[in-house]
This record gives C-alpha cells, structure tokens and sequence, in this order.
C-alpha cells in the first residue's frame, strides 16, 4: 500500500481546499468581472465583440483558464497543494448532473424516450461497428479495438476505463484511446458553439446534435453552456445531457456487446472463461449516479420543488430557480477543474492507427449527428 | 506505440492513483459521493426557502 491509498479520506477532502478555492476564485472573478467587461468593452469598434462575434462566456474561459493553470502557469503538473482539489471536478459535474434532473418530468422522459433511444442507440452501434470494421483494415490489436469502440460509441473516459479490464487492455491502450477521444473532443467542444450559432441552430436542434455526435459527458456540458449557459427546461443543456444520460446508461450493454466480441476471437485461449455475464457487468459498471438523476425527475414530476416552469405552464418556483441558479455555478467550478486535466502533453500520446480510427469515426459520428438532427428538425421532442 | 514511455490518460484510470480524477476510490464511490453531495446541496437550498 503506498502512502497516497493509505491517507484517509477526510485528509483527502482537507487537502482538497487549496484547489477548490483556486477553482472558486476563478470562477467568481470571470463571472462576476470577466464576463460582464467583455459584454460592454469595444473590440474591432465592436462593442461586445469578444461575446457576440466569439462567443466567449464563463463556461469557455473557465476550461481555458483550468488548461492554463495545468500547461502554461504551472508548467504541465498541477502542484500538489492544488492537484486534490481538482480531483473534486468530476464529483462535481456528476453532482450537477443530478440536479439536472429538476429541468425534466417523468413524462417529458417518456415522450423523449423512444426517439432518444432510436438515435442514441443508432449512433453508439454504428460507431461500434465502425471502429471494428476499420481495426481490421489499420491491423490494431484486438484489445486496443474494443476499448476504443467503447470509446467512441459511449461516453468516452468512462466506457474506456470501464471496458479495458474486461478485454485485458494494457494501460497504454486505455491511455491512447483517451488521448484520442479528449483530443477530439476539446476540438468539438470549441468549435460546436460556433456552428451552432452559424447554422442558427435553436436549443433544441443543438442540444439533440452535440448529445448524440460530441464523445465525452463533460464535454458535451461544456458544448451546451458554451452554446447557452442558461439552465432551465429546453435550453441546450437540458437536452444534450438528456440525450447524454441515454448514452450513458448503456455503458453495460456496450461492454457486454464488445466482451462478447473480443473473447469470440480468443476462445481457442485459456483466459475465455474470463468472460463477464450481463447481469455482472450490470451490477460492476451501471454508473450510480444516474439514478441519483431519476429519482429527481421523480421528486420533480411530484412537484417536491414547486413548479419547474415549463413552456406555457406557470413560472418556475422560488426553490427550482434557486436550483438552477446553484447548478450553473457546481458546472462552472467542475468545469473549471475539468480544464485543469486536460494535458497537452498527454493529448500527444496520441498517435498511429488508433488515432486515424477514432478521428474518422469522431468526425463520422459527429458529421453524421448534425445532418441527421438537421434531416429530423421538424420531429425532434420538445422537453 | 512503446508501452513504458506511455503515462496513463488524464482521467480516471484504476492502475494509476496519482493520475486520477478523482480524490474517491473508484468510479462507484464517486458516484455515491455526487448523490450525498446533491442530497446536502436540496437540503440546503429547500432549508433556505422554507
């Protein structure tokens, strides 16, 4: 046992303060005196230039500012008096994420649901069976192809981690096949907010095409704020991490599909019996906190909160306004850390077949989203 | 792709602690901890407007 697994947890979360206060001041000072500087300062003899020509907002200088910290200020590592508290950042996101869940009704869940599992399970297998396909033509290894099918079907980081054991994937596996995904997708997530706004996308159409072709859960949050960072019932966020929630419940199901494929091609190895049932991986890998995110659809359906404000419905009470005023800040701090681990060193691990594979699915996947939401505007559900 | 030059991704990966993203054991315990984080969050704000 090595001296970092023997600290106690408490320790840990004291230890967590110096980076947590860092994140806050960072966000505060953007927010509360960034922002509104850049709505009213003149660029180009533009007033507001920085915000209406570039889109800039809290959300995207706050991941710029995490990035910084990590590549520029602090020279590639996080300090250690710092390093604890950005461990908190995805803690964090979860934690908003569940709270999201007050933006939905059990019955906007349902309306969405046969559409959102028809497009979301369209796309995860067909980024599958893409990355499948091609490792056989760049002759990738077996084990490296299904933690990066995973990868690119689901939810990036999470399905990667979560498959790797069950296909025995070495760690530079799981290592090439994140650096690939986090690479592609900080590129989606700046430049989504500009097409957007280019094609004039509404938050419906942008929600639904971010949540379906943009890899990574935080990355898809970072894509919505950055696009709108407003929450409330209909904006960006609240259906691209809808559409995100879809994906990432069927984090099992993939991994079973694509255990079952890769120990096909090694059942003449004595290892075969390795091979994972579904309830087991059911069990192991559902992510918890998405039931954490149902029970506040519920909560919020049986209007434990008040009224959430829906289109046409009466306004949002004091208690669900409160909410969400909450939420966007828990994002922007987790967002803020988020930035602080993405490495530019660790981006250039990327490289080779795994690489080309996941661009050309990454873009495939993410081309493909935008037409087919183009193609399907006039029947997207409204929530 | 020479596996010993290759540092572990920047997210959560179990084999390596000083690498995560995460101050929680794995991924489960995180989520468990955004739940009891989310409970504390409506108790307060609920405690605050009542």
């Amino acid at each position: 046992m090595n001296a970092e697994s023997e600290r106690g947890f408490m320790q840990k979360l004291l230890s967590a303060v110096p980076g947590l206060a860092l994140i806050v001041v960072t966000l505060v000072a953007l927010r509360l005196w960034v922002e509104p500087w850049m709505a009213t300062s003149v660029v180009f003899g533009q007033k507001g230039w920085l915000v209406n020509s570039l889109h800039l907002n809290y959300i995207l200088l706050g991941i710029i500012a995490g990035m910084l910290y990590r590549n520029v200020i602090f020279g590639g590592k996080l300090p250690a008096i710092f390093a604890d508290g950005f461990r908190l950042s995805r803690l964090l996101i979860k934690t908003g994420i569940i709270l999201l869940g007050s933006l939905y009704t059990v019955q906007a869940i349902v309306k969405l649901g046969a559409m959102a599992i028809f497009l979301i399970g369209g796309f995860v297998v067909l980024s599958i069976v893409m990355v499948l396909w091609l490792s056989r033509i760049f002759a990738m290894e077996r084990s490296m192809t299904a933690v990066l099918a995973n990868a690119c079907g689901i939810c990036g980081v999470s399905a990667a981690v979560a498959t790797a054991p069950a296909v025995e994937a070495k760690a530079a596996h799981v290592a090439y096949a994140i650096a690939t995904i986090l690479g592609f997708g900080i590129a989606t997530m700046f430049i989504s907010p500009f097409i957007g706004h280019a094609l004039g996308l509404t938050d419906l159409q942008y929600g639904a095409w971010i949540g379906t072709g943009i890899l990574n859960s935080g990355q898809v949050l970072a894509a919505a704020l950055a696009f709108n960072p407003k929450v409330a019932p209909g904006t960006a966020v609240s259906v691209g991490e809808i559409w995100n929630i879809m994906r990432v419940i069927s984090i099992p199901f993939a991994v079973f599909a694509v255990t079952v494929w890769y120990w096909a091609g090694e059942s003449k190895r004595e290892g075969a019996a390795q091979q994972k049932t579904l309830g087991t991986l059911l069990i192991e890998k559902f992510p918890v906190f998405v039931l954490g995110f149902l029970v506040m659809v519920l909560l919020t359906s049986m209007g434990a909160f008040g009224d959430v404000g829906i289109k046409g419905g009466p306004p949002a009470s004091e208690t669900i306004k409160t909410l969400r005023l909450w939420m966007t800040w828990i994002f922007g701090f987790g967002l803020v850390g988020l930035g602080g681990y993405i490495d530019f060193k660790e981006l250039a691990q990327a490289g080779g077949a795994p690489l080309k594979v996941g661009l050309i699915v990454g873009v495939t996947k993410y081309v493909l989203a935008l037409a087919v939401v183009l193609l399907i505007k006039d029947y997207l559900v409204e929530i | 792709m020479a596996e010993s030059n290759v540092k572990i991704g920047s997210e959560t990966v179990a084999s390596a602690e000083k690498g995560k993203m995460t101050l929680f054991r794995d991924d489960r315990q995180e989520d468990w901890g955004a739940i009891l984080v989310a409970i504390v969050v409506i108790a307060i704000i609920v405690a605050m407007k009542m």
